[in-house]
C-alpha cells in the first residue's frame, strides 16, 4: 500500500542528495548531471545501503521502491520526448564525410568491441536464461551509445556548443543516438519474442505499422501545432495536453508492441517539427520539471539498483576494468581514428573522440531497460553504470587537457573547409 | 561496414558453443520434509519459507523471506548451488527449475528440501 509521507520524504531527500552533489561537481567543473548520477548512486546500496543500513532500509525500503520507478518512468517518458525534441537530422547536414564516418565508426568499433567482450563475460556475468546473441548485442549497444543531452549540456557549459568541435559532436552523437536506439529496439524485442506469449510477426509487423504511421501520417499532422504557436507565439494549456497525450499514446503503443515505452516517446519528439523557436518553447515547457524533479527520481532508482563493488570479490573489479578499458577503446578510439581518416586534425579528432565517449545519462536508461528485460544481470548492470560514471566523468578533464579552450574559437563555417 | 559485420556474425556464431551457469534466479518457494523438527527457526516457519535468488553468474544473493530479508551469498558451480545455509542441485529445465538438497541453520538438523521456482513476469512480460 502507498506510504504518501515515506514517498515524499523520499524524493525530498532524492532532490536534496542531487542538489548538493550537483553543486559539488560544477565546483570541479563537472557538468550538474553528473553529479546528480553520483548522488543516485551514493542513496543507494554503495554507500548509504553500506555505511548505514539501518537508515538505508527505513528510507527505502525495497516495497517503496515501486512507486519511486513509477514516477521515474513517467519522467523517463518526458524526457526521451524531450531528447527526440532536441534532435534534428538537418544539423547533420553539411558536415559530408567526417560526420557520416565517424558516426558511423563510432557505433560500429563499440559494438564490435561490446560483442567480443560479451565472449569472455557471459559465462561469468550471465545465465542460461538469457541467449548469447541477446547478451552480446546488448553489450553492443550498450558500449556504443552516447549520451546527447550530457554531451550537449557539457558542450553549452563550457561554452564549445556553437564551435566547429562542438557541432559536429552533436552531429554525431544525434545519428548515434538514433542507431543505437533502433539496435536497442531490435534487441528488446528479440528477447521478448524469445520469452513472450504473443506471436513474433505481431510485434514485427505492428512495430513496422507504427513507424510508418507516425512517419507519414501522424507528422504530417503535427505541424498544426506549430502554427497554433507562431499565431499567438506559445501554446494553450489544451494544446500542451494534447501534445502531452500524443507522447503518451505513441508510448503506450511501443509497449503494447513489446518495444518500451520509451522508443514511443523519442519517436514523437524527433518527429516533431523542429523550427528553433517551437522546439525552443516546447523544450523550456517540458524541461525543467522533468530535469529538476523526475530525473533525479530515476538516477536515485538506478543508484538503489547498482551495487557497486558488493559482492564477486576482486573479480568484479576485474571485469569492471575489462569493461571500462573496452568502452573507451571503442567509442573514444573509433571516433578519433575515423574522424582523423575523414581528415580531421590530431588534435581534433581526439576531442571529438573524448565528446563522444560520454555515455552518461542515456548509457543509465538503456541499463535499466536491460535489467528489467533481464537480459543482463545485477552485477553486469552495477558494472556497465560504473563504465557510464567513469566515461562520463573523465570527458571535461580530458577535453580541458587535449582542447583547451583557447583553441576552440574558429568559427562554425571553418570546419566546412576542414572537414568537407 | 562488410568486414565488421561478418566479425559480429563470427562472434556470434563462437558464442553459441558458450555454456553460461543455470539460471535460478527469481521467485523460489520452499517445500521441506514435514517430519523436520527446528528450534530456531521454527518448523512451522521453515516449512513456509520462500526466498528470492538474484543471480549475476556463478554469484548468486539469497534473500530469505522469513521477515528479517535474511540475505546469504551464494556460489553456482556447474549444477549446483552453495551458500551458507544450503547445498542443493539445480534440476529441472528453464521453465520448471527445481532445487534438491539439504538445509541447515542454527538449532535445526540438517533437512532434505525441494524448491521449484515460480514463474517469472520479467523477459516476456
Amino acid at each position: 500500500m502507498l506510504n504518501l509521507f515515506q514517498l515524499v520524504l523520499q524524493i525530498a531527500v532524492i532532490l536534496v542528495a542531487a542538489r548538493v552533489v550537483g553543486f559539488l561537481f560544477q565546483k570541479i567543473n563537472q557538468p550538474q548531471v553528473m553529479g546528480e548520477m553520483v548522488a543516485g548512486i551514493l542513496l543507494g546500496p554503495s554507500l548509504l545501503g553500506w555505511v548505514a543500513p539501518g537508515i538505508s532500509a527505513a528510507l527505502f525500503p525495497p516495497a517503496s521502491l515501486s512507486y519511486l520507478n513509477a514516477l521515474s518512468q513517467v519522467g523517463l517518458v518526458v524526457f526521451m520526448f524531450v531528447v527526440g525534441l532536441a534532435l534534428n537530422p538537418s544539423e547533420l547536414h553539411g558536415y559530408g564525410h567526417a560526420a557520416v564516418l565517424t558516426s558511423h565508426v563510432s557505433i560500429v568499433a563499440p559494438f564490435c568491441l561490446g560483442g567480443l567482450t560479451a565472449l569472455y563475460l557471459y559465462p561469468r556475468l550471465s545465465d542460461d536464461g538469457v541467449t548469447f546473441t541477446g547478451f552480446a548485442l546488448f553489450m553492443g549497444a550498450a558500449m556504443s551509445i552516447t549520451a546527447f543531452p550530457v554531451l550537449a549540456r557539457i558542450l553549452t557549459e563550457r561554452g564549445l556548443v556553437r564551435s566547429r568541435m562542438g557541432t559536429l559532436a552533436i552531429a554525431c552523437a544525434a545519428v548515434d543516438d538514433v542507431t543505437g536506439w533502433c539496435i536497442l529496439a531490435y534487441i528488446v524485442v528479440l528477447v521478448r519474442v524469445t520469452h513472450a506469449t504473443r506471436p513474433a510477426w505481431v510485434t514485427i509487423a505492428g512495430s513496422l505499422a507504427y513507424v510508418l504511421i507516425m512517419l507519414f501520417v501522424v507528422r504530417r499532422l503535427l505541424p498544426a501545432f506549430e502554427r497554433a504557436f507562431r499565431k499567438r507565439d506559445r501554446l494553450s494549456d489544451n494544446l500542451v495536453a494534447g501534445i502531452v497525450v500524443l507522447v503518451l499514446t505513441s508510448a503506450l503503443a511501443t509497449e503494447w508492441l513489446g518495444i518500451h515505452l520509451l522508443f514511443g516517446a523519442f519517436l514523437m519528439g524527433a518527429i516533431m517539427p523542429k523550427t528553433p523557436e517551437f522546439t525552443g518553447y516546447l523544450l523550456h515547457k517540458f524541461e525543467s520539471v522533468t530535469v529538476v524533479l523526475l530525473l533525479p527520481l530515476f538516477f536515485a532508482y538506478t543508484g538503489l539498483r547498482t551495487r557497486i563493488g558488493v559482492g564477486g570479490g576482486g573479480a568484479i573489479w576485474f571485469y569492471s576494468a575489462i569493461v571500462i578499458v573496452v568502452a573507451i577503446t571503442g567509442k573514444l578510439g573509433g571516433s578519433m581514428f575515423a574522424a582523423r581518416l575523414a581528415g580531421m586534425p590530431w588534435r581534433e579528432a581526439a576531442s571529438l573522440g573524448i565528446l563522444m565517449n560520454t555515455r552518461g545519462l542515456m548509457e543509465l536508461v538503456i541499463l535499466n531497460i536491460g535489467l528489467d528485460i533481464g537480459v543482463i544481470s545485477p552485477a553486469m548492470f552495477s558494472i556497465m553504470v560504473l563504465m557510464a560514471l567513469v566515461t562520463t566523468f573523465m570527458t571535461t578533464p580530458l577535453l580541458e587537457w587535449v582542447y583547451p579552450p583557447r583553441l576552440f574559437r574558429a568559427p562554425v563555417d571553418e570546419i566546412h573547409k576542414n572537414v568537407a | 561496414m562488410g568486414l565488421p559485420l561478418l566479425g559480429l556474425l563470427g562472434i556470434l556464431d563462437a558464442g553459441r558453443a558458450i555454456q553460461a551457469p543455470p539460471s535460478i534466479g527469481g521467485e523460489w518457494t520452499l517445500e521441506v520434509d514435514p517430519a523436520a523438527h527446528c528450534a530456531s527457526p521454527p518448523g512451522s516457519i521453515l516449512r513456509q519459507l520462500a526466498f528470492n535468488i538474484s543471480q549475476s553468474g556463478t554469484q548468486a544473493l539469497v534473500t530469505l523471506n522469513d521477515g528479517h530479508a535474511t540475505t546469504l551469498e551464494a556460489t553456482v558451480n556447474g549444477q549446483t548451488i552453495t551458500c551458507k545455509s544450503f547445498v542443493a542441485n539445480i534440476a529441472g529445465n528453464q521453465g520448471r527449475r527445481t532445487l534438491e538438497g539439504t538445509m541447515s541453520f542454527d538449532g535445526c538438523a540438517p533437512v532434505a528440501f525441494r524448491a521449484v521456482r515460480q514463474p517469472s513476469r520479467k523477459r516476456g512480460d
